[in-house]
């Protein structure tokens, strides 16, 4: 239960309007597509690998946040 | 596939086109639609950045600019810009403002993507078939 707590209250606070980190997903999306089209010449592929790769970065980056958080909460 | 037109061209002169304004190497090389896409991309990026940041955050002055400068024309262009909205010694610039590290990141990232963009370009043109293409038969 502990456990669901902190991982709802970090989760509330990542997404909520008033986090200036929206921002990065923008960012990722554009770093994504320019990325993935030096990389392949296909529109579809170029679309279909960028996805992949702004959905693996922000979930990364998600659970490594995450990790990292409740590692400070249990020091 | 490999544009024939890319054999007579220079990929140093790619290069210098492609910092000069982003997506104009691919352009040189025959490639208007991903020429169209880089410029738009990363432009944009450079133009939000600038805006989020305050209009304060594309500072000669500051480490940051190395990155931001590899966008070449505009980044050039909004300097002065941002020059003129911080003020003498940088006196109007919130430094703790979060919005204003973000705004310096999405610049500075637009700067790293136009130096990707560039190589790109070079590397289209120096080496046409590294794609994994077949190279093609020499006209007879």
């Amino acid at each position: 239960m502990w456990l669901w707590d902190v991982v709802y209250g970090f989760v509330a606070h990542l997404f909520s309007p008033s986090n200036p980190l929206w921002l990065y997903y923008p960012l990722c999306a554009v770093v994504a597509v320019v990325y993935k089209a030096t990389k392949v010449d296909e529109p579809k592929k170029i679309a279909c690998q960028a996805l992949h790769f702004f959905a693996s970065v922000s979930l990364g980056m998600l659970g490594l946040a995450l990790v990292f958080y409740i590692i400070t909460l249990l020091l | 596939m490999t544009d024939r037109r890319e054999k007579d061209r220079s990929p140093f002169v790619a290069l210098v086109l492609g910092w000069i304004l982003p997506g104009a190497g691919h352009a040189y090389a025959g490639r208007w639609g991903k020429a169209i896409l880089f410029f738009s991309l990363i432009t944009a990026l450079m133009v939000a950045g600038l805006v989020i940041g305050g209009g304060t955050n594309i500072l000669p002055n500051r480490l940051w600019y190395a990155a931001q400068v590899c966008a070449g024309g505009p980044a050039l262009a909004l300097t002065p810009i941002s020059q003129h909205l911080a003020g003498p010694d940088d006196s109007n610039v919130d430094w703790a403002d979060p919005l204003h590290e973000m705004g310096t990141l999405y610049t500075a990232v637009a700067g790293f993507l136009n130096l990707l963009v560039m190589m790109d370009a070079y590397t289209r043109i120096a080496y046409p078939h590294r794609l994994g293409q077949q190279p093609q038969e020499e006209d007879a």
